[in-house]
Protein backbone atom coordinates (compact mmCIF):
# COMPACT_ATOMS: atom_id res chain seq x y z
CA UNK A 1 0.00 0.00 0.00
CA UNK A 2 1.16 3.61 -0.73
CA UNK A 3 0.40 5.96 2.44
CA UNK A 4 1.24 9.84 1.49
CA UNK A 5 0.17 11.95 5.17
CA UNK A 6 0.34 15.14 5.44
CA UNK A 7 2.30 16.15 2.28
CA UNK A 8 3.83 19.17 1.45
CA UNK A 9 6.02 20.62 -1.04
CA UNK A 10 7.38 24.05 -0.88
CA UNK A 11 9.37 25.39 -3.61
CA UNK A 12 12.00 28.68 -3.28
CA UNK A 13 11.62 30.59 -6.07
CA UNK A 14 12.66 34.37 -6.63
CA UNK A 15 9.63 35.43 -5.47
CA UNK A 16 9.00 33.93 -2.46
CA UNK A 17 7.75 30.13 -2.00
CA UNK A 18 5.86 28.53 -4.45
CA UNK A 19 3.41 25.72 -2.71
CA UNK A 20 3.16 22.74 -5.31
CA UNK A 21 1.66 20.24 -2.83
CA UNK A 22 -0.32 21.21 0.30
CA UNK A 23 -1.59 19.04 2.68
CA UNK A 24 -1.87 15.92 0.69
CA UNK A 25 -3.72 12.64 2.47
CA UNK A 26 -3.70 9.74 -0.04
CA UNK A 27 -3.95 5.71 0.41
CA UNK A 28 -3.55 3.88 -2.96
CA UNK A 29 -4.65 0.42 -2.12
CA UNK A 30 -2.26 -2.37 -3.60
CA UNK A 31 -4.11 -4.15 -6.96
CA UNK A 32 -5.88 -0.81 -7.14
CA UNK A 33 -5.48 1.10 -10.41
CA UNK A 34 -5.60 4.84 -9.05
CA UNK A 35 -6.12 7.91 -11.06
CA UNK A 36 -5.12 11.58 -10.11
CA UNK A 37 -6.20 14.14 -12.62
CA UNK A 38 -6.25 17.12 -12.31
CA UNK A 39 -5.55 20.58 -14.63
CA UNK A 40 -2.17 22.09 -15.60
CA UNK A 41 -0.65 23.19 -12.80
CA UNK A 42 -2.46 21.68 -10.11
CA UNK A 43 0.20 19.77 -8.81
CA UNK A 44 -0.05 16.10 -10.12
CA UNK A 45 3.68 15.76 -11.59
CA UNK A 46 4.86 16.94 -8.25
CA UNK A 47 2.76 14.34 -6.55
CA UNK A 48 3.71 11.67 -8.24
CA UNK A 49 7.30 12.49 -8.15
CA UNK A 50 7.31 12.66 -4.16
CA UNK A 51 6.15 9.33 -4.30
CA UNK A 52 9.39 7.70 -5.01
CA UNK A 53 10.99 10.74 -4.15
CA UNK A 54 12.53 12.01 -7.29
CA UNK A 55 11.11 15.26 -5.56
CA UNK A 56 11.81 15.18 -1.45
CA UNK A 57 8.66 16.45 0.24
CA UNK A 58 9.29 19.32 2.36
CA UNK A 59 7.20 17.53 5.38
CA UNK A 60 5.09 14.67 5.70
CA UNK A 61 5.28 11.53 4.98
CA UNK A 62 5.78 8.58 2.11
CA UNK A 63 4.95 5.39 3.73
CA UNK A 64 5.67 2.52 1.06
CA UNK A 65 4.46 -1.29 2.68
CA UNK A 66 4.81 -0.21 6.15
CA UNK A 67 8.37 1.46 5.13
CA UNK A 68 9.02 5.28 5.57
CA UNK A 69 10.82 6.56 2.59
CA UNK A 70 11.83 9.92 3.62
CA UNK A 71 13.39 8.63 5.90
CA UNK A 72 15.60 5.78 4.99
CA UNK A 73 19.46 5.31 3.83
CA UNK A 74 19.99 6.70 0.25
CA UNK A 75 21.35 2.90 -0.72
CA UNK A 76 17.97 1.30 0.54
CA UNK A 77 16.13 4.43 -1.33
CA UNK A 78 17.90 3.17 -5.03
CA UNK A 79 16.82 -0.54 -3.78
CA UNK A 80 13.01 0.31 -3.38
CA UNK A 81 13.17 2.77 -6.07
CA UNK A 82 13.61 -1.06 -7.94
CA UNK A 83 10.14 -1.44 -6.47
CA UNK A 84 8.60 1.45 -8.02
CA UNK A 85 8.94 1.46 -11.84
CA UNK A 86 8.00 4.93 -13.27
CA UNK A 87 6.72 5.69 -17.19
CA UNK A 88 6.81 9.22 -18.50
CA UNK A 89 5.53 11.50 -20.98
CA UNK A 90 8.03 12.25 -22.71
CA UNK A 91 9.34 8.19 -22.87
CA UNK A 92 12.66 8.96 -21.31
CA UNK A 93 14.44 5.99 -23.36
CA UNK A 94 17.92 5.79 -23.76
CA UNK A 95 18.25 7.33 -27.39
CA UNK A 96 21.87 5.64 -27.48
CA UNK A 97 20.81 2.06 -26.65
CA UNK A 98 18.61 -0.37 -28.77
CA UNK A 99 15.21 -1.29 -26.93
CA UNK A 100 16.87 -4.36 -25.83
CA UNK A 101 19.21 -2.72 -23.76
CA UNK A 102 17.03 -0.10 -22.73
CA UNK A 103 15.11 -2.93 -21.13
CA UNK A 104 18.56 -4.59 -19.73
CA UNK A 105 19.31 -0.87 -18.49
CA UNK A 106 17.40 -1.53 -14.94
CA UNK A 107 18.62 -4.65 -14.89
CA UNK A 108 22.23 -4.06 -15.06
CA UNK A 109 21.61 -1.90 -12.51
CA UNK A 110 20.28 -4.32 -9.95
CA UNK A 111 23.10 -6.28 -10.85
CA UNK A 112 21.13 -9.22 -12.63
CA UNK A 113 23.13 -12.05 -14.26
CA UNK A 114 22.80 -12.08 -17.70
CA UNK A 115 21.52 -15.30 -18.36
CA UNK A 116 18.57 -13.91 -16.25
CA UNK A 117 18.65 -11.01 -18.00
CA UNK A 118 17.97 -11.91 -21.63
CA UNK A 119 15.11 -14.33 -20.03
CA UNK A 120 13.29 -11.84 -18.11
CA UNK A 121 13.92 -9.52 -21.52
CA UNK A 122 12.37 -11.80 -23.79
CA UNK A 123 9.49 -12.02 -21.27
CA UNK A 124 9.11 -8.27 -21.32
CA UNK A 125 9.33 -7.85 -25.04
CA UNK A 126 6.57 -10.30 -25.23
CA UNK A 127 3.95 -8.76 -22.86
CA UNK A 128 4.37 -5.58 -24.71
CA UNK A 129 4.32 -6.88 -28.20
CA UNK A 130 7.59 -5.85 -29.21
CA UNK A 131 9.19 -9.10 -30.02
CA UNK A 132 10.12 -8.16 -33.76
CA UNK A 133 11.85 -4.18 -32.39
CA UNK A 134 13.95 -5.88 -30.12
CA UNK A 135 17.09 -4.41 -32.13
CA UNK A 136 15.76 -1.54 -33.27
CA UNK A 137 16.71 2.33 -31.78
CA UNK A 138 14.20 4.45 -30.58
CA UNK A 139 14.54 6.77 -32.85
CA UNK A 140 12.45 4.19 -35.09
CA UNK A 141 9.73 3.44 -33.55
CA UNK A 142 6.59 5.54 -32.86
CA UNK A 143 5.45 7.09 -29.97
CA UNK A 144 3.21 3.96 -28.79
CA UNK A 145 6.37 1.90 -29.16
CA UNK A 146 8.23 3.74 -27.35
CA UNK A 147 5.90 3.73 -24.59
CA UNK A 148 5.43 0.03 -24.87
CA UNK A 149 9.84 0.18 -24.43
CA UNK A 150 9.45 2.19 -21.69
CA UNK A 151 6.71 0.40 -19.69
CA UNK A 152 8.55 -3.07 -20.24
CA UNK A 153 11.80 -1.44 -18.82
CA UNK A 154 9.66 -0.27 -16.00
CA UNK A 155 8.59 -3.54 -15.34
CA UNK A 156 11.73 -5.34 -15.99
CA UNK A 157 12.99 -5.90 -11.99
CA UNK A 158 9.13 -7.12 -11.23
CA UNK A 159 8.18 -4.25 -9.16
CA UNK A 160 5.13 -4.16 -7.16
CA UNK A 161 3.82 -0.56 -8.07
CA UNK A 162 3.71 1.44 -11.62
CA UNK A 163 3.54 5.40 -11.72
CA UNK A 164 2.68 7.11 -15.25
CA UNK A 165 3.68 10.41 -15.03
CA UNK A 166 1.02 11.58 -18.09
CA UNK A 167 1.88 8.90 -19.86
CA UNK A 168 -0.31 8.52 -22.28
CA UNK A 169 -0.98 12.31 -22.80
CA UNK A 170 1.50 12.64 -25.91
CA UNK A 171 -0.16 9.67 -27.97
CA UNK A 172 -2.58 9.57 -30.32
CA UNK A 173 -6.56 8.46 -29.37
CA UNK A 174 -6.92 5.14 -30.66
CA UNK A 175 -2.75 4.42 -29.56
CA UNK A 176 -4.15 5.53 -25.90
CA UNK A 177 -6.61 2.86 -26.00
CA UNK A 178 -4.10 0.69 -27.02
CA UNK A 179 -1.26 1.62 -24.39
CA UNK A 180 -4.07 1.59 -21.62
CA UNK A 181 -5.31 -1.40 -22.22
CA UNK A 182 -1.44 -2.70 -21.74
CA UNK A 183 -1.59 -1.17 -18.41
CA UNK A 184 -5.10 -2.84 -17.30
CA UNK A 185 -3.97 -6.33 -18.57
CA UNK A 186 -0.50 -5.60 -16.74
CA UNK A 187 -2.59 -4.57 -13.42
CA UNK A 188 -4.66 -7.72 -13.82
CA UNK A 189 -2.34 -10.33 -14.46
CA UNK A 190 0.68 -9.14 -12.68
CA UNK A 191 -1.11 -7.93 -9.75
CA UNK A 192 0.86 -4.53 -9.99
CA UNK A 193 -0.87 -1.36 -8.30
CA UNK A 194 -0.61 1.45 -10.78
CA UNK A 195 -0.70 5.15 -10.22
CA UNK A 196 -1.70 7.01 -12.80
CA UNK A 197 -1.60 10.73 -13.25
CA UNK A 198 -3.51 12.78 -15.81
CA UNK A 199 -5.48 15.07 -16.98
CA UNK A 200 -7.75 13.53 -19.64
CA UNK A 201 -11.12 12.33 -18.24
CA UNK A 202 -11.60 9.41 -20.54
CA UNK A 203 -8.25 7.76 -19.08
CA UNK A 204 -9.67 7.83 -15.75
CA UNK A 205 -12.88 6.66 -17.08
CA UNK A 206 -11.34 3.65 -18.60
CA UNK A 207 -9.28 2.20 -16.61
CA UNK A 208 -9.21 3.33 -12.88
CA UNK A 209 -10.75 2.16 -10.48
CA UNK A 210 -10.10 4.91 -7.93
CA UNK A 211 -9.67 8.60 -8.63
CA UNK A 212 -8.68 11.68 -6.67
CA UNK A 213 -8.94 14.68 -7.92
CA UNK A 214 -5.79 17.65 -7.41
CA UNK A 215 -6.70 21.16 -7.64
CA UNK A 216 -4.40 24.30 -6.57
CA UNK A 217 -2.17 22.08 -4.69
CA UNK A 218 -4.66 20.21 -2.79
CA UNK A 219 -6.56 17.08 -3.04
CA UNK A 220 -10.23 18.46 -2.90
CA UNK A 221 -12.23 14.89 -3.62
CA UNK A 222 -10.99 11.46 -3.94
CA UNK A 223 -12.68 7.82 -3.63
CA UNK A 224 -13.99 4.88 -5.74
CA UNK A 225 -14.34 6.28 -10.23
CA UNK A 226 -18.30 5.64 -10.13
CA UNK A 227 -18.66 7.25 -6.66
CA UNK A 228 -16.66 10.40 -7.44
CA UNK A 229 -18.03 10.26 -11.10
CA UNK A 230 -21.38 9.80 -10.00
CA UNK A 231 -21.38 12.49 -7.03
CA UNK A 232 -18.65 15.17 -8.23
CA UNK A 233 -18.62 17.16 -5.26
CA UNK A 234 -16.39 19.95 -5.57
CA UNK A 235 -16.76 22.64 -8.75
CA UNK A 236 -13.33 21.32 -10.39
CA UNK A 237 -14.53 17.90 -10.24
CA UNK A 238 -17.88 18.88 -11.85
CA UNK A 239 -16.19 20.82 -14.39
CA UNK A 240 -13.36 18.00 -15.38
CA UNK A 241 -16.15 15.22 -15.08
CA UNK A 242 -19.29 16.78 -16.36
CA UNK A 243 -18.11 20.16 -18.06
CA UNK A 244 -20.83 19.70 -21.30
CA UNK A 245 -23.53 19.40 -18.81
CA UNK A 246 -23.52 22.27 -16.87
CA UNK A 247 -23.44 24.63 -19.87
CA UNK A 248 -26.55 22.68 -21.14
CA UNK A 249 -28.20 23.19 -17.85
CA UNK A 250 -27.76 27.11 -17.70
CA UNK A 251 -29.74 27.48 -21.12
CA UNK A 252 -33.16 26.26 -20.29
CA UNK A 253 -35.26 26.61 -17.06
CA UNK A 254 -37.93 23.48 -16.32
CA UNK A 255 -38.33 20.71 -13.73
CA UNK A 256 -34.90 19.06 -14.14
CA UNK A 257 -33.03 15.57 -13.24
CA UNK A 258 -30.06 14.66 -13.54
CA UNK A 259 -29.85 10.49 -13.61
CA UNK A 260 -26.36 8.93 -13.09
CA UNK A 261 -25.15 5.47 -14.20
CA UNK A 262 -22.68 4.38 -12.32
CA UNK A 263 -22.65 0.76 -13.35
CA UNK A 264 -25.21 -1.05 -11.60
CA UNK A 265 -27.64 -0.89 -14.20
CA UNK A 266 -26.59 -2.90 -17.20
CA UNK A 267 -29.05 -2.94 -20.04
CA UNK A 268 -32.49 -1.90 -19.14
CA UNK A 269 -34.45 0.96 -21.05
CA UNK A 270 -35.20 3.28 -18.42
CA UNK A 271 -36.26 6.11 -20.65
CA UNK A 272 -38.37 3.91 -22.93
CA UNK A 273 -39.71 2.09 -19.63
CA UNK A 274 -40.44 5.61 -17.81
CA UNK A 275 -42.32 6.97 -20.41
CA UNK A 276 -44.62 3.83 -20.96
CA UNK A 277 -45.07 3.03 -17.12
CA UNK A 278 -45.74 6.71 -15.78
CA UNK A 279 -47.50 7.88 -19.20
CA UNK A 280 -45.17 10.70 -18.69
CA UNK A 281 -43.25 12.38 -21.92
CA UNK A 282 -39.53 13.41 -21.11
CA UNK A 283 -37.57 15.01 -22.59
CA UNK A 284 -33.80 14.52 -22.84
CA UNK A 285 -31.73 17.66 -22.51
CA UNK A 286 -28.47 15.49 -22.21
CA UNK A 287 -26.63 12.06 -22.03
CA UNK A 288 -23.53 10.97 -21.85
CA UNK A 289 -23.20 7.64 -20.95
CA UNK A 290 -20.67 4.69 -21.68
CA UNK A 291 -20.88 0.90 -22.01
CA UNK A 292 -17.58 0.11 -20.19
CA UNK A 293 -17.24 -3.30 -19.46
CA UNK A 294 -20.40 -4.41 -20.21
CA UNK A 295 -21.94 -1.71 -17.48
CA UNK A 296 -23.02 1.71 -18.23
CA UNK A 297 -21.50 4.79 -16.48
CA UNK A 298 -22.54 8.40 -16.86
CA UNK A 299 -25.06 11.31 -16.97
CA UNK A 300 -27.74 11.60 -18.67
CA UNK A 301 -30.19 14.77 -17.58
CA UNK A 302 -33.92 14.66 -18.47
CA UNK A 303 -36.79 17.23 -18.40
CA UNK A 304 -40.21 16.49 -16.71
CA UNK A 305 -43.45 18.03 -16.56
CA UNK A 306 -43.88 20.83 -13.56
CA UNK A 307 -46.88 19.22 -12.54
CA UNK A 308 -45.75 17.77 -9.04
CA UNK A 309 -48.02 14.26 -9.19
CA UNK A 310 -46.39 13.89 -12.62
CA UNK A 311 -42.75 14.32 -11.47
CA UNK A 312 -43.77 12.73 -8.17
CA UNK A 313 -44.58 9.37 -10.27
CA UNK A 314 -40.89 9.70 -12.17
CA UNK A 315 -39.32 9.62 -9.34
CA UNK A 316 -40.99 6.67 -8.01
CA UNK A 317 -40.50 5.22 -10.90
CA UNK A 318 -36.76 5.97 -11.02
CA UNK A 319 -36.55 5.02 -7.21
CA UNK A 320 -37.44 1.61 -7.89
CA UNK A 321 -35.32 0.87 -10.48
CA UNK A 322 -32.70 1.89 -8.52
CA UNK A 323 -31.66 5.02 -10.67
CA UNK A 324 -29.73 7.18 -8.83
CA UNK A 325 -31.12 10.57 -9.21
CA UNK A 326 -30.58 14.52 -8.52
CA UNK A 327 -33.17 17.29 -8.73
CA UNK A 328 -30.14 20.04 -8.56
CA UNK A 329 -27.46 19.52 -11.06
CA UNK B 1 60.28 27.60 -55.43
CA UNK B 2 63.61 28.20 -53.03
CA UNK B 3 66.55 26.56 -52.23
CA UNK B 4 65.19 26.24 -48.94
CA UNK B 5 62.05 24.29 -49.79
CA UNK B 6 63.24 22.22 -52.01
CA UNK B 7 66.01 20.70 -49.17
CA UNK B 8 63.22 20.60 -46.94
CA UNK B 9 61.44 18.28 -48.97
CA UNK B 10 64.27 16.21 -50.70
CA UNK B 11 65.42 15.39 -46.71
CA UNK B 12 61.72 14.59 -45.80
CA UNK B 13 62.22 17.18 -43.07
CA UNK B 14 59.09 18.99 -43.04
CA UNK B 15 57.28 15.39 -43.45
CA UNK B 16 58.92 14.79 -40.59
CA UNK B 17 58.02 18.44 -38.90
CA UNK B 18 54.03 17.43 -39.94
CA UNK B 19 54.53 14.20 -38.05
CA UNK B 20 55.94 15.73 -34.93
CA UNK B 21 53.07 18.10 -34.91
CA UNK B 22 50.20 15.38 -35.37
CA UNK B 23 51.90 13.42 -32.40
CA UNK B 24 52.30 16.70 -30.38
CA UNK B 25 48.01 17.12 -30.76
CA UNK B 26 47.17 14.05 -30.35
CA UNK B 27 49.61 13.05 -27.39
CA UNK B 28 48.37 16.86 -25.79
CA UNK B 29 45.13 16.10 -26.41
CA UNK B 30 44.90 12.27 -25.03
CA UNK B 31 46.50 14.01 -21.70
CA UNK B 32 44.14 16.87 -21.84
CA UNK B 33 40.89 14.42 -21.95
CA UNK B 34 42.33 12.53 -18.77
CA UNK B 35 42.32 15.87 -17.06
CA UNK B 36 39.72 17.70 -19.05
CA UNK B 37 36.94 15.29 -19.06
CA UNK B 38 36.74 14.08 -14.83
CA UNK B 39 36.75 18.22 -14.61
CA UNK B 40 34.00 18.52 -16.93
CA UNK B 41 31.79 15.66 -15.62
CA UNK B 42 32.38 17.28 -11.94
CA UNK B 43 31.31 20.67 -13.58
CA UNK B 44 28.17 19.35 -14.52
CA UNK B 45 26.77 17.48 -11.93
CA UNK B 46 27.77 19.74 -9.13
CA UNK B 47 26.07 22.42 -10.88
CA UNK B 48 22.75 23.97 -9.16
CA UNK B 49 20.72 21.95 -11.36
CA UNK B 50 22.83 19.28 -11.56
CA UNK B 51 23.04 15.53 -10.49
CA UNK B 52 25.00 16.27 -6.67
CA UNK B 53 24.59 20.45 -6.92
CA UNK B 54 28.07 21.54 -4.46
CA UNK B 55 27.52 25.68 -5.41
CA UNK B 56 31.13 26.17 -3.89
CA UNK B 57 33.23 23.02 -5.74
CA UNK B 58 31.37 24.47 -9.07
CA UNK B 59 32.28 28.00 -8.41
CA UNK B 60 36.01 27.36 -7.49
CA UNK B 61 36.49 24.69 -10.63
CA UNK B 62 34.96 27.38 -12.68
CA UNK B 63 36.91 29.91 -11.48
CA UNK B 64 39.98 28.37 -11.73
CA UNK B 65 38.89 26.90 -15.66
CA UNK B 66 38.05 30.24 -16.38
CA UNK B 67 41.42 31.99 -15.62
CA UNK B 68 43.57 29.06 -17.60
CA UNK B 69 40.60 29.81 -20.20
CA UNK B 70 41.78 33.50 -20.62
CA UNK B 71 44.84 32.97 -21.07
CA UNK B 72 46.40 33.69 -24.21
CA UNK B 73 48.61 30.47 -24.79
CA UNK B 74 51.77 32.02 -25.78
CA UNK B 75 51.64 33.84 -22.33
CA UNK B 76 50.56 30.98 -20.84
CA UNK B 77 54.10 28.85 -22.16
CA UNK B 78 56.26 31.43 -20.59
CA UNK B 79 54.55 31.36 -17.14
CA UNK B 80 53.69 28.05 -16.47
CA UNK B 81 57.29 26.91 -17.80
CA UNK B 82 58.62 26.12 -14.19
CA UNK B 83 55.54 23.00 -13.79
CA UNK B 84 57.10 21.68 -17.53
CA UNK B 85 60.27 21.58 -15.35
CA UNK B 86 58.81 19.99 -12.95
CA UNK B 87 56.47 17.41 -14.58
CA UNK B 88 58.98 16.48 -17.62
CA UNK B 89 62.34 18.14 -16.24
CA UNK B 90 62.98 20.53 -18.79
CA UNK B 91 60.96 24.05 -19.69
CA UNK B 92 62.49 23.42 -23.57
CA UNK B 93 61.71 21.16 -26.31
CA UNK B 94 59.15 19.24 -27.70
CA UNK B 95 57.97 17.48 -23.91
CA UNK B 96 57.77 21.15 -22.71
CA UNK B 97 55.40 22.16 -25.52
CA UNK B 98 53.10 18.72 -24.55
CA UNK B 99 52.85 19.72 -21.34
CA UNK B 100 51.97 23.31 -22.09
CA UNK B 101 48.91 22.36 -24.00
CA UNK B 102 47.86 19.79 -21.58
CA UNK B 103 47.27 22.81 -19.75
CA UNK B 104 46.00 24.66 -22.00
CA UNK B 105 43.45 22.60 -23.67
CA UNK B 106 42.20 20.78 -20.04
CA UNK B 107 40.21 23.46 -19.01
CA UNK B 108 39.06 23.99 -22.90
CA UNK B 109 38.06 20.28 -22.91
CA UNK B 110 35.92 20.94 -19.45
CA UNK B 111 34.13 23.24 -20.92
CA UNK B 112 33.36 21.54 -23.66
CA UNK B 113 32.69 18.10 -22.14
CA UNK B 114 30.37 20.47 -19.84
CA UNK B 115 28.11 21.35 -22.39
CA UNK B 116 27.75 17.92 -24.02
CA UNK B 117 26.71 16.42 -20.77
CA UNK B 118 23.77 19.85 -20.54
CA UNK B 119 22.37 18.01 -23.70
CA UNK B 120 21.57 15.33 -21.90
CA UNK B 121 17.61 15.26 -22.27
CA UNK B 122 16.68 15.69 -17.99
CA UNK B 123 14.21 13.31 -18.47
CA UNK B 124 16.21 10.44 -19.35
CA UNK B 125 18.32 11.18 -16.09
CA UNK B 126 15.38 11.39 -14.10
CA UNK B 127 14.14 8.15 -15.60
CA UNK B 128 17.47 6.37 -14.66
CA UNK B 129 16.94 7.52 -11.04
CA UNK B 130 13.53 6.14 -10.90
CA UNK B 131 14.96 2.78 -11.78
CA UNK B 132 17.15 2.89 -8.60
CA UNK B 133 20.80 4.17 -10.58
CA UNK B 134 22.84 5.94 -8.33
CA UNK B 135 25.10 8.85 -9.41
CA UNK B 136 28.31 7.02 -10.81
CA UNK B 137 25.62 4.71 -12.60
CA UNK B 138 23.93 7.94 -14.32
CA UNK B 139 27.36 9.27 -14.92
CA UNK B 140 29.06 6.22 -16.97
CA UNK B 141 25.44 4.82 -17.68
CA UNK B 142 23.28 7.88 -19.20
CA UNK B 143 25.61 10.83 -19.47
CA UNK B 144 28.46 9.50 -21.06
CA UNK B 145 26.76 7.39 -23.66
CA UNK B 146 24.05 9.61 -24.63
CA UNK B 147 26.52 12.77 -24.79
CA UNK B 148 28.75 10.50 -27.04
CA UNK B 149 28.36 11.76 -30.42
CA UNK B 150 28.48 15.29 -28.95
CA UNK B 151 31.86 14.57 -26.92
CA UNK B 152 33.27 13.19 -29.96
CA UNK B 153 32.61 16.26 -31.91
CA UNK B 154 34.05 18.32 -28.94
CA UNK B 155 37.51 15.87 -28.96
CA UNK B 156 37.22 16.91 -32.85
CA UNK B 157 37.20 20.89 -31.92
CA UNK B 158 39.79 20.23 -28.91
CA UNK B 159 42.19 18.89 -31.20
CA UNK B 160 42.33 21.13 -33.96
CA UNK B 161 42.49 23.64 -31.08
CA UNK B 162 45.31 22.19 -29.55
CA UNK B 163 46.82 21.32 -33.23
CA UNK B 164 46.58 25.98 -33.92
CA UNK B 165 48.38 26.39 -30.36
CA UNK B 166 50.97 23.84 -31.21
CA UNK B 167 52.81 25.91 -34.17
CA UNK B 168 53.80 28.33 -31.41
CA UNK B 169 56.08 25.59 -30.03
CA UNK B 170 58.69 27.03 -31.36
CA UNK B 171 59.03 29.99 -28.79
CA UNK B 172 60.18 27.45 -26.13
CA UNK B 173 62.24 25.35 -28.73
CA UNK B 174 59.27 22.81 -29.47
CA UNK B 175 59.73 21.47 -33.15
CA UNK B 176 56.71 20.75 -36.06
CA UNK B 177 54.85 22.77 -38.87
CA UNK B 178 54.75 25.95 -36.74
CA UNK B 179 58.53 26.42 -36.46
CA UNK B 180 59.73 25.29 -40.13
CA UNK B 181 57.29 28.16 -41.33
CA UNK B 182 58.24 30.59 -38.67
CA UNK B 183 62.24 29.43 -38.69
CA UNK B 184 62.85 28.59 -42.21
CA UNK B 185 59.88 30.40 -43.76
CA UNK B 186 59.33 33.85 -42.21
CA UNK B 187 62.47 34.44 -40.51
CA UNK B 188 64.52 32.96 -43.93
CA UNK B 189 62.22 35.19 -46.03
CA UNK B 190 60.61 32.02 -47.81
CA UNK B 191 57.39 32.83 -48.33
CA UNK B 192 56.56 29.72 -50.35
CA UNK B 193 57.71 27.25 -47.32
CA UNK B 194 55.32 29.46 -45.22
CA UNK B 195 52.63 28.65 -47.46
CA UNK B 196 53.56 24.85 -47.80
CA UNK B 197 53.17 24.62 -43.80
CA UNK B 198 49.51 26.36 -44.15
CA UNK B 199 48.65 23.75 -46.70
CA UNK B 200 50.09 20.95 -44.97
CA UNK B 201 48.15 21.85 -41.54
CA UNK B 202 44.93 22.63 -43.60
CA UNK B 203 45.10 19.20 -44.88
CA UNK B 204 45.62 17.66 -41.39
CA UNK B 205 42.43 19.58 -40.09
CA UNK B 206 40.72 18.37 -42.57
CA UNK B 207 41.41 14.96 -41.83
CA UNK B 208 40.88 15.14 -38.17
CA UNK B 209 38.01 17.02 -38.77
CA UNK B 210 36.42 14.36 -41.58
CA UNK B 211 37.40 11.45 -39.52
CA UNK B 212 35.83 12.54 -36.42
CA UNK B 213 32.91 13.66 -37.83
CA UNK B 214 32.27 10.15 -39.54
CA UNK B 215 32.81 8.26 -36.14
CA UNK B 216 30.18 11.04 -34.29
CA UNK B 217 27.36 9.85 -36.67
CA UNK B 218 28.29 6.52 -36.94
CA UNK B 219 27.92 6.14 -33.25
CA UNK B 220 24.99 8.80 -32.99
CA UNK B 221 21.67 6.55 -32.96
CA UNK B 222 19.82 9.08 -32.98
CA UNK B 223 19.65 10.70 -36.72
CA UNK B 224 20.33 7.03 -38.02
CA UNK B 225 16.49 7.50 -39.50
CA UNK B 226 16.70 11.07 -40.57
CA UNK B 227 20.41 10.81 -42.62
CA UNK B 228 18.45 7.47 -44.16
CA UNK B 229 15.21 9.92 -45.12
CA UNK B 230 17.79 12.85 -46.16
CA UNK B 231 19.66 9.94 -48.57
CA UNK B 232 15.68 9.19 -50.03
CA UNK B 233 14.70 12.94 -50.52
CA UNK B 234 17.95 13.28 -52.15
CA UNK B 235 17.63 10.38 -54.76
CA UNK B 236 13.96 11.05 -55.33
Amino acid sequence: MIELKNLCKEYATNDGTLVALKDINLKIEDGSIYGIIGLSGAGKSTLVRCINLLERPTSGDVIINGEELTKVKKKRLLELRRDIGMIFQNFNLLEQRTVEANIRFPLELAKEPKDNANKRIKELLKIVGLEDKANAYPSQLSGGQKQRVAIARALATNPKYLLCDEATSALDPNTTTAILDLLKNINHDLGITIVIITHEMRVVESICTHVAVIDKSQIVESGSVSEVFSFPRSQIAKELIIPNLIRSIKSSGNNKLRLVFDGKITDKPIISGLAIECGVAVNILFADTKNIDGKIYGHMVIEVPLDSSQCEKVKDYLNTHNVIFKEEI
Amino acid sequence: MSEMLKQLITSNDIFIQAGVTILMTLTSTAFAYLIGLPIGIVLNITDKDGLCPCVWLNRILGFFVNILRSMPFIILMVAFLPVAKFIVGTSLGNSAVVVMLVIAAAPYIARMVESSLKEVDNGVVEAAKSMGAGTLAIIFKVYLPEAKPSLIIGAVISTVTVLGYSAMASTIGGTGLGMVAIVYGHQRFNKDVIWICVAITVIIVQIIQEVGMFIALKTDKRIKTKSRKLKKIKEK
